[in-house]
């Protein structure tokens, strides 16, 4: 494949990972905690109150929406504290850790079967539901929805992200399983992405198609494999989900039980190297990062550099941690530059090879999509494929050209604005 | 948050960077007449960068100096202070300011000032070049490539469309200096010319073309005029030839997906 080897995109500074750091260790926070999505408008039924014992795969709440799809504890433990806001909107649920705690068992008798409905029930019974992230809008599918593809992700060109085929090493089996059950699930192609230095050794069944990508960000994330290979479109969502959730999926089906950790690599300049870590999902990010954290003032990202948020927990889908050093308080201006900073209209793009590798290189017309974005026109943005991108996928474009307002926050706006129109929000 | 570097006033200074082995050798050549010439035309140019950033807060863009650069090179040599004033004027608040500023226009003010004199004072002389600073606009090129603010895929585009015209036997060699000169100062702005890839080839293309068209037909006309009029008809399509690759990439993907 030519495509894959010759597409653009930058080099980033990869942190390597050494040898000693290629076996992680289980690091169970003391603390974790259930959070929505940046952004995410999540209305809950809560199935516990504060104090209550838990075991890890519990169904904590209920999804609003879906009265189907539950969340589950992430770790066996006691229910810390419940934040809501006004309308039942949950803000978060934290859990203290309990070691000797017990471990949830699902029924999946019925979903080995074979029933597409069964593996439906499952999914949303277990949480795993919300593993998937549906394209066009970036959220999680609705209750009811059916993909036209799903891609499974076992490439990530993130900065500092974790090796790709590490958070599978060992599980090949859990994630054949995982891949089989997804082809119950849905009519619809499989696609598998893989990074082309570290192909994955186990077995794929047939009806899965192997995509490679390439080591360069942003070739990696889903939204360039989508734009490349199936784009999604309104009234054909197309799912992406991480290897390492469907190898969970597999664990389950065999099991019972829901795997406790996930594979998260911490990166940054504030620590003293990059580490491998084995962690529940919503994990206290400083508990994390504090046994390698250089001293100093520090800032705490959910996601990589690029497309990262300060936060206390893991993120929901997030994989990567990043510690950075928090730079020297800035200059103080002089009054008139900051004043001409206010008035003034923000400084527009100038299209240069850096935006287009940033965006892909010949994937999409760069400036032109920058221009929709910008001009906030949805047609324009449609037919240049936006409905395949979000977030993640402009944070490389927004920090080489230093874009502001952010790119990123110009796409979500304008998807917003698309879902509304649709009635799809 | 982590920024890059590539914003606007970066792309500028990388341009104007990228410009100074042509510049450096036209003052060289030029001496103090030259030099007096630039001096004039940055403060005209800054001048209104200023006018407009106390009026209507927009930031002024060191592409002001690129402008200036630009007209005080190419302007016809014989025309009094008060002409090259309302002709800086007039392309860069007509062409650049009342748009928003560098980035925001879709012409590169110094082609429409330079096409306001040419049009508004037909009598005045166009200036000739000594051949290394036409010679200089190749290492100009090539930096700006090598930085990744001008594209390559315009530069090959206009080559090779000359090549064919040179093999062919079309009268351009007279042409060649100021072409090469135009091309870097005006044809190859990353606003002002076609942004996607295959438009970049196309507005290379239909320079070159243009040049080739003019020399051959176009009697009595000084190279220099050739090329800037080339330079301006070429710039006003690059909106047309970018929609062109953007509705032929659309319709690939439509065959590929539906």
């Amino acid at each position: 494949m030519f495509g894959s080897h010759f597409s653009a995109g930058l080099i980033l500074p990869q942190p390597g990972l050494s040898e000693a750091q290629a076996d992680p260790s289980v690091c169970l926070t003391d603390e974790a905690a259930l959070v929505p999505e940046h952004g995410e408008d999540l209305r809950v039924t809560l199935l516990v109150e504060e104090n209550a014992l838990v075991a890890q795969g519990q169904p904590l709440m209920r999804l609003r929406q879906a009265p189907g799809a539950a969340i589950v504890a992430p770790m066996a433990g006691r229910v810390a504290r419940i934040d809501l806001a006004p309308g039942r909107r949950l803000t978060q649920l934290v859990l203290f850790h309990d070691p000797d705690g017990d471990r949830y068992r699902f029924d999946t008798a019925d979903a080995l079967g074979g029933e597409a409905d069964a593996l439906r029930v499952l999914l949303h019974e277990s949480g795993l539901w919300r593993a998937f992230r549906s394209r066009p809008f970036g959220r999680a599918p609705g209750p009811n929805e059916s993909p036209a593809a799903i891609f499974v992700m076992a490439a990530d060109s993130r900065p500092g992200a974790v090796r790709p085929d590490l958070a599978v090493a060992g599980r090949e089996e859990d994630l054949e399983r995982g891949l089989e059950a997804l082809g119950r699930l849905a009519d619809a192609p499989i696609y598998f992405c893989e990074a082309h230095t570290f192909r994955h050794q186990g077995a794929i069944p047939a009806n899965v198609t192997r995509l490679q990508a390439g080591t360069r960000h942003p070739q990696g994330l889903a939204g360039f494999q989508l734009h490349r290979h199936f784009p999604a479109r309104i009234g054909a969502p197309v799912w992406d989900v991480a290897a390492e959730d469907v190898a969970d999926l597999g664990h389950l089906l065999a099991s019972g039980y829901l795997h406790s950790t996930r594979l998260v690599a911490l990166t940054g300049d504030a620590l003293r190297g990059a580490k491998l870590v084995r962690c529940q999902p919503g994990a206290d990010l400083r508990g994390l990062a504090q046994p390698y954290l250089q001293a100093g003032p520090h800032d705490v990202l959910s996601g990589s550099v690029l497309d990262g948020r300060p936060a206390h927990w893991l993120g929901p889908r997030d994989r990567l941690v990043t510690v950075l050093k928090r730079g020297a308080t800035p200059q103080r201006r002089h009054w008139f530059g900051a004043a001409l900073a206010r008035a003034a209209h923000n400084a527009p793009i100038i299209p240069t090879a850096a935006l287009e590798s940033s965006m892909g290189g010949a994937a999409l017309p760069a400036a032109a999509l920058v221009r929709a974005l910008a001009a906030g026109d949805a047609e324009a943005f449609m037919q240049l494929g936006g409905l395949s991108l979000v977030e993640e996928d402009l944070a490389l474009a927004d920090y080489v050209t230093g874009a502001r307002p952010r790119l990123a926050n110009q796409l979500r706006s304008l998807l917003d604005r698309i879902a509304q129109e649709e009635g799809t929000a | 948050m982590r920024r890059g570097l590539w914003d606007r006033e970066m792309v500028a200074l990388m341009l104007l960077m990228a410009m100074m082995p042509m510049t450096l050798a036209w003052l060289w050549f030029g001496g103090a007449g030259a030099f007096w010439r630039l001096v004039f035309t940055l403060f005209v140019s800054g001048g209104w960068h200023i006018i407009f950033m106390l009026a209507r807060a927009q930031q002024p863009s060191f592409a002001g100096a690129l402008t200036g650069i630009a007209v005080a090179m190419l302007a016809p040599y014989d025309l009094s202070l008060f002409q090259l004033v309302l002709g800086i004027s007039f392309g860069s608040v007509m062409a650049e300011l009342v748009f928003g500023g560098w980035g925001r226009n879709v012409l590169n003010p110094a082609t429409v000032t330079l096409a306001f004199l040419g049009f508004g004072f037909p009598a005045a002389h166009w200036p000739d070049f000594v051949l290394p600073v036409s010679w200089a606009a190749l290492p100009a090129l090539a930096m700006g490539v090598i930085f990744g603010v001008i594209s390559p895929r315009l530069i090959l585009g206009a080559l090779s469309v000359m090549a064919l015209a040179f093999i062919a036997g079309a009268p351009v060699a007279a042409a060649l200096p100021a072409a090469a000169i135009v091309l870097a100062l005006l044809v190859s702005d990353p606003v002002a010319s076609a942004s996607t890839r295959v438009g970049g080839w196309l507005n290379g293309a239909l320079y070159a073309g243009l040049i080739v068209l003019f020399a051959t037909g176009w009697h009595g006309a000084a190279p220099m005029q050739i090329a800037v009029a080339a330079a301006l008809l070429a710039s006003l399509a690059a909106p047309l030839l970018d929609e062109t690759a953007i509705a032929l990439w659309a319709a690939r993907r439509r065959k590929r997906h539906g």
